[in-house]
């Protein structure tokens, strides 16, 4: 049951493969779980109303294999607009709700008067290339309104159904606007129906100045309303979790970037400050080069912890490229599993041509390893436009 | 002491300034104001204009020569007179624009300048931005429709980042869920299927932030030493892992890794389970994140908590005050504790 767009889609992009055709194969190998890992990525734009893409992938991890499906879809468009479709596996965001990988299709038309209706359905995806159950399904549908030209608000219904018992049902409201050619603001805010309560909102202002650029944001999050709905855990009650902030995006020189993000988190009683400074340096006009580093203060109650992340790239002859990224995360409270975890990788990249190429090693202590270290290797090779 | 201060940052900046591109030692932007003023024309530089809609239009050597014909250098003028990436830059813009400056010489009565507004400021970005397209152009019908091809060519390949709205700034890891909500047709103008994909999906075998490890600067969830710190980042945001996870991902991975499962102690502090109000932790941490509980104790493991927790049980109604469902008593999970016909 699960098999049958795959099959059309593969039949269609032998169709859809014209110029320019793009393929992409990639190999990773890790000592690391996943030790080895090849992926294959094609894409096919038969012109502006069509077009074809998959990426499939094999992989194993100690003394298991497995090969899966991330995209496989066909897009199509008529010549004005007016209607859109996808066929296959993909990843449908229908407004407000979450998004959802499925097996299945999606429709968009727009309608005279600013309304656009856009709709889904199919078979949510889950690990593997097949599943036992046989009545898991999804369909959702979402109809909004342009407003002049300053933004737009649409609502949006979702239902999913896992093995016949109802997961998930939820209605979303969205909006989102253009102020001026400085000031944006969105709002997404996503309903629980089948145990009635506010899943998830999220709001978020900004404005943008000749240097800076400064965002607020507030979220609120039930986590009892994010579960399936088949959940016991979803008894419990609404006890939202709230995160909010003011972040500030400042050109200081011409290559110099820097970031701020201060913030709070509330977690039932408990309120902590989430806070993090980020700075990126671009070495040249072009950014081939960079530095950057961040400082981060985050957590909730009992898990606040500090940490401190950097990270450089910085191009050499011949095509090659160093890179390096280090992180040291220091936990206030110790919970028998050490607090203080640093992280670190060094690589050697190499791109010419259609050709990349990257080694790496990387060392960490853990909650899980006192100590690790691991080699990762990378070979890619382009075909067509990168 | 201040004044220490200032001098050393003072002293600092000057140091840094090249890094920084304070000051340029390279290539410098070309003096298009100059020219200007001394009254040549763009279009006795920048011939052809009518003619070859196909070219970059860029003077070479011999144009300069013109009025410069002695040279200071032996090397191509525009090697120092131009912007570094300003060359490419249209290049760029020549291959991904649907344009014709032939068609714009007659409407602006030769007046570059109305469109390439900053070039006499010495802006180093040659290429003028897209508003002052729509200050002549009413494009509204393809930007409603998101037909952007009608000026974008291989839009998905540029890797234009947007200038004004949806500006990918600031924290756009965090920030984009907000965005999308409304704007997801207009994602797809930029970003294939497989963008999204590589986060979102349930199939994904590697993240973007391992696949392309030796880029530190591409955009992807649970970066550098993520695995170390997750389970501080997933109590801090309780359900933030819901949304993309399943709840049995948490065990189905510690299980592998050995970290839980059969055999293995209780991960629970003690007191967290016991007869007294006061030993009763677990009650508050499930309300808190009842993800937590659900990445365990879901499916099967629901029969540790229905145990206690059921009509006439000793853990009494794990329910909150106010609250209802619209599920009927026949269907999961209502069923574990109340009976097919049994009032609540």
């Amino acid at each position: 049951m699960r098999r049958w767009p795959v099959a059309v889609v593969a039949l269609a992009s032998g169709r859809a493969a014209a110029d320019p055709l793009q393929l992409r194969a990639d190999a990773l190998a890790t000592t690391a779980a996943p030790a080895g890992l090849v992926t294959l990525e094609a894409i096919g734009d038969a012109g502006p109303g069509l077009s074809a893409e998959a990426v499939v992938w094999t992989g194993s991890a100690s003394d298991q294999g497995r090969t899966d499906v991330l995209v496989m879809a066909l897009r199509a468009r008529t010549a004005g607009g007016r209607l859109a479709g996808r066929l296959g596996r993909f990843v449908e965001t229908l407004g407000a709700l979450r998004p959802i990988q499925i097996d299945g299709a999606a429709a968009r038309a727009r309608a005279p008067l600013g309304i656009d209706v856009e709709a889904y359905a199919g078979v949510p995806v889950t690990d593997g290339l097949a599943t036992p159950r046989a009545w898991d399904w999804a369909a959702g549908g979402r109809i909004a309104r342009t407003i002049g030209e300053v933004g737009s608000i649409g609502v949006a219904y979702a239902q999913q159904r896992d093995d016949g018992r109802l997961a998930s049902e939820e209605l979303g409201v969205d909006a989102g606007a253009a102020l001026s050619q400085r000031d944006d603001a969105s709002a997404k805010l996503a309903y629980d129906l089948a145990n009635p309560g506010i899943a998830e909102v999220s709001v978020s202002a900004s404005h943008r100045g000749r240097a800076v650029r400064t965002e607020l944001y507030l979220s609120d999050r039930a986590a009892s309303h994010l579960l399936p709905a088949t959940s016991l855990f979803t008894v419990l009650g609404d006890v939202p979790a709230q995160h909010g902030g003011a972040v500030a995006t400042w050109r200081a020189a011409p290559r110099l970037d820097v970031i701020a993000d201060l913030g709070a988190r509330r977690v039932d009683r408990e309120i902590d400050p989430a806070i993090a400074l980020r700075a990126r340096l671009r070495l040249d006009d072009l950014g081939t080069s960079s530095l950057t580093a961040e400082l981060r203060r985050d957590g909730a109650g009992t898990d606040t912890w500090t940490g401190a992340r950097g990270a450089a790239r910085i191009a050499l002859p011949c095509s090659l490229a160093v890179t390096t990224e280090l992180e040291l995360v220091i936990a206030d409270h110790d919970r028998g599993l050490g607090r203080v975890w640093p992280w670190g990788l060094a690589a050697l990249a190499w791109d010419r041509g259609g050709w990349q190429a990257a080694i790496a090693v990387e060392g960490s202590a853990s909650p899980e390893d006192r100590r690790r270290v691991d080699v990762l290797g990378q070979l890619g090779r382009r075909w067509g436009t990168p | 002491m201040t004044r220490t201060a200032i001098a050393l940052t003072c002293l600092l900046l000057a140091a840094c300034a090249g890094v920084l591109g304070l000051s340029r030692g390279g290539p410098q932007p070309f003096p298009h104001r100059a020219h200007a003023t001394a009254g040549v024309a763009c279009t006795r530089c920048h011939a052809g204009l009518d003619a070859s809609p196909g070219a970059l239009h860029i003077p070479d050597d011999a144009a300069c020569a013109t009025c410069h014909p002695k040279p200071h250098d032996a090397r191509p003028c525009l090697s120092c007179h131009a912007a570094a990436g300003a060359l490419a830059e249209l290049a760029e813009a020549r291959d991904h624009l649907v344009f014709d400056h032939q068609q714009h010489t007659a409407p602006t009565r030769g007046d570059c300048m109305r469109c390439h507004t900053g070039i006499a400021e010495g802006d180093d970005h040659l290429r003028p931005p897209m508003a002052t397209c729509f200050r002549c152009h009413a494009h509204d019908a393809a930007r409603d429709a998101r037909r952007c091809e009608a000026c974008h060519r291989g839009l998905m390949e540029t890797q234009l980042l947007p200038e004004s709205h949806l500006a990918h700034d600031g924290d756009w890891m965090r920030e984009h869920g907000a965005r999308a909500a409304s704007s997801g047709d207009l994602c797809q103008t930029c970003h294939r299927e497989a963008f999204c994909a590589d986060c979102h999906g349930k199939t994904v075998p590697a993240l973007p932030a391992t696949r392309r490890f030796a880029d530190p600067f591409a955009a992807s969830v649970h970066r550098a030493g993520f695995t170390a710190r997750h389970a501080l980042e997933a109590r801090a945001q309780p359900g933030a892992c819901a949304t993309c996870h399943a709840p049995a991902r948490c065990v189905a991975c510690h299980t592998s890794r050995g970290i839980t499962g059969d055999g293995r102690r209780s991960p629970h502090p003690p007191g967290w389970v016991g007869p007294a109000a006061a030993d009763n932790e677990h009650g508050r941490q499930a309300r808190r994140d009842p993800a937590a509980c659900a990445s365990c104790h879901d499916g099967a493991g629901q029969a540790l908590c229905v145990g206690c927790h059921k009509v006439g049980g000793v853990g009494g109604t794990p329910h909150p005050p106010g609250w209802s469902s619209k599920l009927p008593l026949a269907a999961l999970p209502c069923r574990l504790c109340h009976p097919v016909g049994r009032a609540p």
